[in-house]
């Protein structure tokens, strides 16, 4: 098993003890009728405060599964979690930990702004200090005006930028994003691809990033890691040298076309 | 040639076109809003009219089938007597349909929280409900008397079943991942509960609801044919036994139009509180 460091990305807040996320020897099995699988073995990942990594490898590499172990949803069969210096579950319980899910996930009954508002309502999320002004990430994901709109009102594009903002409300320093733009359309994604790397420079946030998009996770992420199936592991973890910030337009120099080759092939033998 | 101009040079022009299309397209939505009024309105008047006329070219004998004029009389003759009657039905129904359906809701939360809970008592409440009314109605007489406790809970009955079926799947009817949401911010059961859960089950337990105003009525009659001397159910057995078919079919008008107000209302409060279903607003 290798142990991976990534560098740290120069948005990187104040240093503070430990990496965002360590995983050492890291296995989750599911036990079902069909017997045990194996969704994760033997993971070894280190990512540093302030970092972008993008997860990106074929259906049941355990992409999902790994943000569900850092977030505290799904535990650990064997191996260690730590998130920001502590377990997982006193991360998620301090708020530390925020996540987008693939569809929105937003409550029908409950407005743009009542949305984001929610995590300030339950679990004592109120009271945290370090809660952020809802109308004001409104204006980050640029919905201002829409404050009052119900979901069913809103775009597939913008439902998902509330649910980002709504996720941003306890001031996360991590947020774990499980294929957030998989269900959009190209133009869409493309924009809320350059939105969230703006987001990220503004919060400072360490991002992790589930994507089948291997020019996504090219674009967005500062590395990608790569990852291969039955049993979900580590294949590769793979830098990318593109400036930042970055611009859409910068998916057709020649240094990104080979990126993302270089992505496909590994992906080919995973 | 001038090269073309997408933007027309006169923009006001552009604009007036899109008003009368604007008013064009008022104007004929209003007149299929009232068309979708006025047909089925339509259609009755021609229906009672032949029914009218039915009566009086085959000289139908009044007590056989009585003409819609005829009805309309006794209506307004005997309006105290049917709003007499009506009040105790109208009581038992609306009795009948909270207890009924408060007991379902609560039934369902505990069925949602305790699967054990669901296992033991679903197979029962699904025999319960496979008995017919004429059938259970007799044995809640002989158990409660000859008052309105025993119509109350007919009524109370009837409405259950449909209630905890729907209320049981809109309390499930929440996406794994909203679960995992409100986990992630380590949201309380109560939380999870009044702001998840009962939230989402909201249009379920409406479409129920909806269901349960009209059936809570039936109860209430169906239990007043077992035994009582006052109600719609026994005003339809004495008008029937009178050979009162005016009456009768007066009393039939005033039941239906109890239930059609009831679930109005109902209806209202729906719209009122699913607001932001898209499914409502269209």
């Amino acid at each position: 098993m290798s142990q991976i460091a990534l560098d740290r990305a120069p948005q990187a807040s104040a240093p503070e003890e430990g990496a965002a996320v360590e995983l050492r020897d890291v296995t989750v099995r599911f036990t079902s009728e069909r017997g045990v699988t194996t969704a994760l073995e033997r993971i070894d990942l280190s990512i540093p405060r302030g970092g972008f990594l993008t997860l990106l490898g074929p259906s049941g590499c355990g992409k999902s599964t790994l943000l569900r172990v850092v977030s505290d949803l799904v535990p650990a069969t064997s191996g260690e979690v730590r998130v920001l210096g502590t377990s997982a579950s006193a991360a998620r319980a301090r708020r530390d930990i925020g996540f987008v899910f693939q569809d929105a996930s937003l409550l029908a009954w409950r407005t743009a702004l009542e949305n984001i508002e929610l995590p300030l309502e339950v679990g004592g999320g109120g009271k945290r200090r370090g809660v952020r002004d809802p109308r004001e990430l409104l204006a980050l994901v640029g919905l201002s005006g829409w404050e009052k709109s119900y979901p069913h009102e809103l775009s597939g594009g913008m439902r998902q930028r509330v649910a980002i903002a709504r996720a941003l409300v306890n001031d996360p320093k991590l947020l774990l994003m499980d294929e957030p733009f998989g269900a959009l359309d190209e133009i869409t994604r493309d924009r809320l691809n350059e939105e969230l790397l703006r987001i990220w420079e503004n919060t400072g946030a360490t991002i992790l990033f589930v994507t089948h998009s291997i020019y996504e996770a090219a674009f967005l992420g500062q590395q990608v890691l790569l990852m291969a199936a039955r049993p979900g592991r580590i294949r590769e973890i793979v830098p990318v040298p593109l400036p930042n910030p970055r611009r859409i337009a910068m998916r057709e120099t020649a240094q990104f076309v080979e990126l993302a080759a270089h992505l496909r092939r590994v992906l080919e033998t995973c | 040639m001038s090269a073309p101009t997408l933007s027309s040079s006169n923009p006001r022009e552009a604009f007036a076109s899109e008003d009368s299309a604007q008013a064009q397209f008022a104007a004929a939505a209003r007149w299929s809003a009232w068309r979708r009024r006025l047909l089925p309105l339509g259609a009755a008047i021609l229906l009672l009219l032949l029914w009218e006329l039915g009566v009086v070219f085959f000289h139908i004998r009044p007590f056989i089938a009585p003409a819609p004029t005829a009805v309309a009389a006794t209506l307004y003759q005997k309006f105290g007597l049917l709003i007499a009657n009506l009040a105790p039905t109208a009581t038992e129904a609306i009795a009948g349909f909270l207890i009924g359906n408060s007991a379902a809701i609560m039934l369902a939360t505990i069925f949602v929280h305790q699967r054990t809970a669901e296992e033991a008592f679903f197979p029962i409440a699904v025999m319960v409900h496979t008995i017919p009314v004429m059938a259970y109605a007799p044995i809640l007489v002989l158990l409660l008397g000859n008052g309105m406790e025993a119509k109350v809970a007919i009524a109370a009955l009837i409405c259950f079943f449909p209630t905890l079926v729907n209320m049981t799947r809109g309390l499930r009817a929440v996406s794994p991942q909203q679960m995992e949401l409100m986990r992630i911010l380590s949201a309380s059961p109560s939380e999870i509960f009044f702001k998840l859960r009962l939230k989402s089950s909201l249009p379920y337990l409406f479409s129920a609801l909806k269901i349960a105003a009209a059936t809570s009525v039936i109860g209430a009659i169906v239990g007043e044919w077992i035994g009582a001397t006052t109600g719609i159910g026994a005003l339809i057995i004495q008008a029937t036994y009178n050979f009162d078919s005016a009456l009768l079919y007066a009393t039939i008008v005033v039941g239906s139009l109890f239930s059609a107000i009831f679930f109005g209302v109902i209806s209202w409060l729906e719209r009122y509180f699913l607001k932001w279903n898209a499914a409502q607003t269209g």
